[in-house]
């Protein structure tokens, strides 16, 4: 399908471009791309970015040795509780959410007091490794000196109290992700080092949601690799202290980890790598290019055993998923684009075309790398919105979303599938495996026989009309674990729902 | 009841002058109150003989939210009222905050009520109005009226000019007015024609000239204003003339600040041209 095609089956909206959005909306092929990014985002447009704070809470959060403090009112630490999906294989102490409850005597006289008798009773208490001490918007205008407080409570627990300088109103979600960096810049070079391999690697940016790290360090050490330390999934502070001392950093996630490979690049000298780990073809790059780097012959080789043995055990499943797929539309909208490049090839690689591809924290020359994956047509987006997204979803008939957990009811309330790609979710859908978890969801939500009850859907058929559709095949594909399409017949209005592009038309008939 | 703050410079005799005044309006038979809006709680010590009194937000903090008037309000000289809202020590917290936590203290309080039959209440603030909570006693509901002290010196002349810029923006939201420049006087040449040719620019009116007199050092010393120390002396007669321009004071107008070349070329013209 081309980009042409794509507009024919579109339903008229009222849904009208904010003047000062215009310049970060573009459609491939239409225009030379040059699309506006890294802006703060437009009062009143809705942006789905979070602030500085959020930045640093989520990528710190998966250290799960470490005690997380939040200096600030308690909403900051209420709604960043458990952000992600982020498992541990050992502590949990990163899944508790202390705050300081900064309230308004406290805002008056100043929260330092607090925040050392809150450190001083949390640290006795838990006995953790080390403790993140997180800057809130209310702490950047009184201006507690979180620093003195940190040194006092170090220099008398004698663990490493570190603060993270993420006031929120102090830039977007990306200035978070490099406070993060900072305060982890502080822990890495302080251990011992003696125990490391030459073929040794960090893997950066991931963050171990449904166990992803763990996958991923599974290929690496099958590949003959040690992993010295893994920031932040799954992490734990000795590990980090001692990143220094392994020969690569592997960063996935365009945003969150960069920084600290850069400064780990400048203090220590270890050069890094940018890759991803969602579908075949990144994954399987990923563990080339690692196996390039040192080139070593035997790390190669394993890594072609173990991607030609993964392909083949997944592929028979996909290709199965991919005829019901075939056609789909979906539309895209993450957080780093990195993600969003992995997305178009891994939706392509089961036959769904992306209509609109979008991020909250892309820079030029991702977009430029986004459009040129793209079709002609597509719809590149940044810093988006529910009103965007919702008025392209409609133009361009997309049949899912993909994104996060702010994004989830705009699909449900237009009545398009939902796969959730963020950090909130609970499953793994790095790796291999994770491909094939991807698969499944992916075809579970589209294939549902639920979204042709929806308005959008009968609106779409009353546009398009009955000539211009096609009949869909039946979905072939049936997972053990959901309802099969026999079983939900829905009785009456067959015809009515006959011509509809979902993948279950059958059930109906 | 009128509500007045005085606003002016840093060290330029804003708490000195208000006590000073707010003595002699009791004197005159006025029930007044004065809130002090500095974190240094310094506004009421002359009216209370010394009294290091415990502030609003010191209370708060103490006893929690459930206090009553009589915890944070002493009488004082003359039976005035007096308040200070206080605030954290320097360096720490955020005492803007802290006047505006204070403040809506005090109204939740009653302080402010009709049963309190008050004609007059103070608000003496910290010199520079730093931040919105320091802004807090002229905006909607609080003061109406607003006297700046100042003197011929360059500095505080521009601090006087700065506030005029913070009271137009109330002025249009808010309604609070300007009634005009007390000049607290520090024998600067021309001392007076040159803030009342300001004043004069300024569209408002120099209310009254209180010379430099060593009675006013010599009361403070004794933890006293003029009036309660020597109400003989000629001092005490110049703060009972402030207080009738005041009591009789009509003009309030929303002040037009000058541009900053304007008000060096003023001083030029009164100050340094004539010195040289």
């Amino acid at each position: 399908m081309n980009g042409h095609n794509i507009m024919t089956t579109a339903i008229e909206n009222n849904i009208r471009l904010l003047e000062a959005r215009k310049a970060q909306v573009q459609t491939k092929g239409s225009e030379p791309f040059n699309i506006a990014c890294e802006k703060q985002s437009v009062a009143g447009s809705v942006s789905q970015r979070a602030c500085v704070f959020c930045g640093s809470r989520v990528v710190l959060y998966p250290i799960c040795d470490a005690l997380h403090v939040i200096h600030g009112p308690i909403g900051c630490a209420s709604y960043t509780w458990d952000i992600r999906g982020s498992v541990s294989s050992g502590p949990q102490l990163h899944r508790m959410s202390f705050s300081t409850d900064l309230q308004e005597k406290d805002v008056i006289y100043g929260g330092e007091k607090k925040l050392e008798k809150a450190l001083l009773e949390l640290i006795a208490h838990y006995n953790p490794k080390a403790a993140f001490v997180y800057a809130t918007c209310i702490v950047g205008l009184i201006g507690d000196d979180m620093d003195a407080v940190c040194r006092r409570v170090s220099a008398r627990t004698g663990i490493d109290v570190i603060p993270v300088q993420s006031e929120g109103f102090a830039g977007s979600k990306k200035d978070g992700y490099s406070a993060a960096c900072h305060a982890l810049d502080q822990l890495v070079g302080t251990g011992d080092t003696s125990d490391i391999k030459p073929l040794s690697i960090n893997i950066l940016g991931d963050f171990n949601i449904g166990g992803e790290t763990w996958v991923i360090k599974d290929y690496y050490e099958k590949m003959g690799l040690q992993v010295v330390s893994t920031i932040t999934g799954d992490g734990r502070v000795d590990d980090i202290r001692k990143a220094h001392g392994a020969s690569l950093n592997v960063v996935q996630c365009s945003g969150s980890m960069k920084g600290l490979a850069r400064m780990m690049k400048e203090k220590y000298g270890t050069p890094f790598m940018h890759v991803s780990y969602f579908g075949i073809e990144d994954m399987s790059r990923a563990l080339y290019e690692v196996a390039d780097h040192f080139g070593d012959k035997d790390l190669l080789k394993r890594a072609q055993d173990m991607v030609r043995d993964e392909v083949m055990r997944i592929m028979p499943e996909l290709r199965k998923i991919r005829q019901d797929l075939e056609g789909k539309k979906a539309a895209i909208y993450t957080g780093g684009a990195f993600k969003a490049f992995s997305l178009v090839r891994s939706l392509r690689t089961l036959g769904v075309q992306t209509t609109i591809a979008g991020s909250q924290t892309g820079n030029p020359t991702d977009y430029k790398q986004l459009a040129e994956l793209c079709d002609d047509g597509t719809i590149i987006l940044d810093d988006t919105n529910p009103l965007e997204l919702a008025k392209f979803i409609q133009e361009t008939d997309t049949d899912l979303l993909i994104g996060g957990v702010k994004e989830r009811p705009i699909a449900y309330k237009l009545g398009v599938a939902f796969c959730d790609h963020n950090h909130e979710r609970k499953d793994c859908l790095a790796g291999f495996e994770g491909m094939l978890n991807f698969a499944r969801e992916v075809h579970g939500s589209l294939c549902s026989p639920v979204w042709k009850f929806s308005p959008f859907r009968q609106k779409h058929k009353e546009a398009v009309g009955s000539s211009q559709t096609t009949e869909k095949p039946k979905a072939t594909y049936i997972p053990t674990n959901v309802i099969k399409p026999g079983e939900t017949s829905g009785g009456g209005g067959e015809s009515k729902f006959a011509t509809l592009t979902i993948g279950a038309t059958e059930v109906a008939k | 009841m009128r509500k007045v703050a005085i606003y002016g410079k840093g060290g330029i005799g804003k708490s000195t002058t208000t006590q000073n005044t707010v003595a002699a309006l009791a004197e005159m038979g006025k029930k007044v109150m004065v809130v002090g809006c500095d974190p240094k709680a310094d506004s009421t010590r002359l009216l209370l003989g010394g009294l290091a009194q415990k502030s609003v937000l010191d209370t708060i903090r103490d006893e929690g939210e459930d206090i009553e008037l009589d915890d944070i309000r002493r009488d004082g000289f003359g039976s005035c009222k007096c308040v200070e809202s206080g605030g954290p020590e320097p360096g720490v917290g955020c005492a803007g905050r802290g006047i505006i936590t204070s403040i809506n203290m005090l109204e939740q309080l009653g302080a402010y009520d009709e049963s309190e039959e008050l004609d007059y209440a103070f608000y003496d603030v910290l010199g520079d109005v730093v931040c919105g909570g320091f802004a807090m006693p002229i905006r909607q509901g609080k003061a109406q009226e607003i006297y700046i002290v100042c003197s011929g010196e360059m500095m505080a002349m521009y601090a006087a000019n700065n506030i005029c810029k913070g009271i137009m923006k109330f002025a249009e939201s808010g309604g609070v007015r300007l009634g005009g420049l007390i000049c607290n006087s520090r024998n600067v040449d021309n001392e007076s024609e040159m803030i009342q040719e300001f004043a004069k620019r300024l569209g408002t009116q120099m209310i009254h000239f209180v010379p430099r007199d060593n009675d006013v050092q010599r009361a403070e010393i004794r933890k006293m204003t003029v009036i309660d120390w020597n109400p003989e002396a000629p001092q005490a007669d110049e703060y009972r003339t402030l207080d009738r321009n005041i009591d009789n004071n009509e003009l309030f107008v929303i002040p037009k600040p000058l541009e900053i070349e304007e008000l060096e070329s003023l001083l030029l013209e009164y100050g340094l041209l004539e010195a040289a």
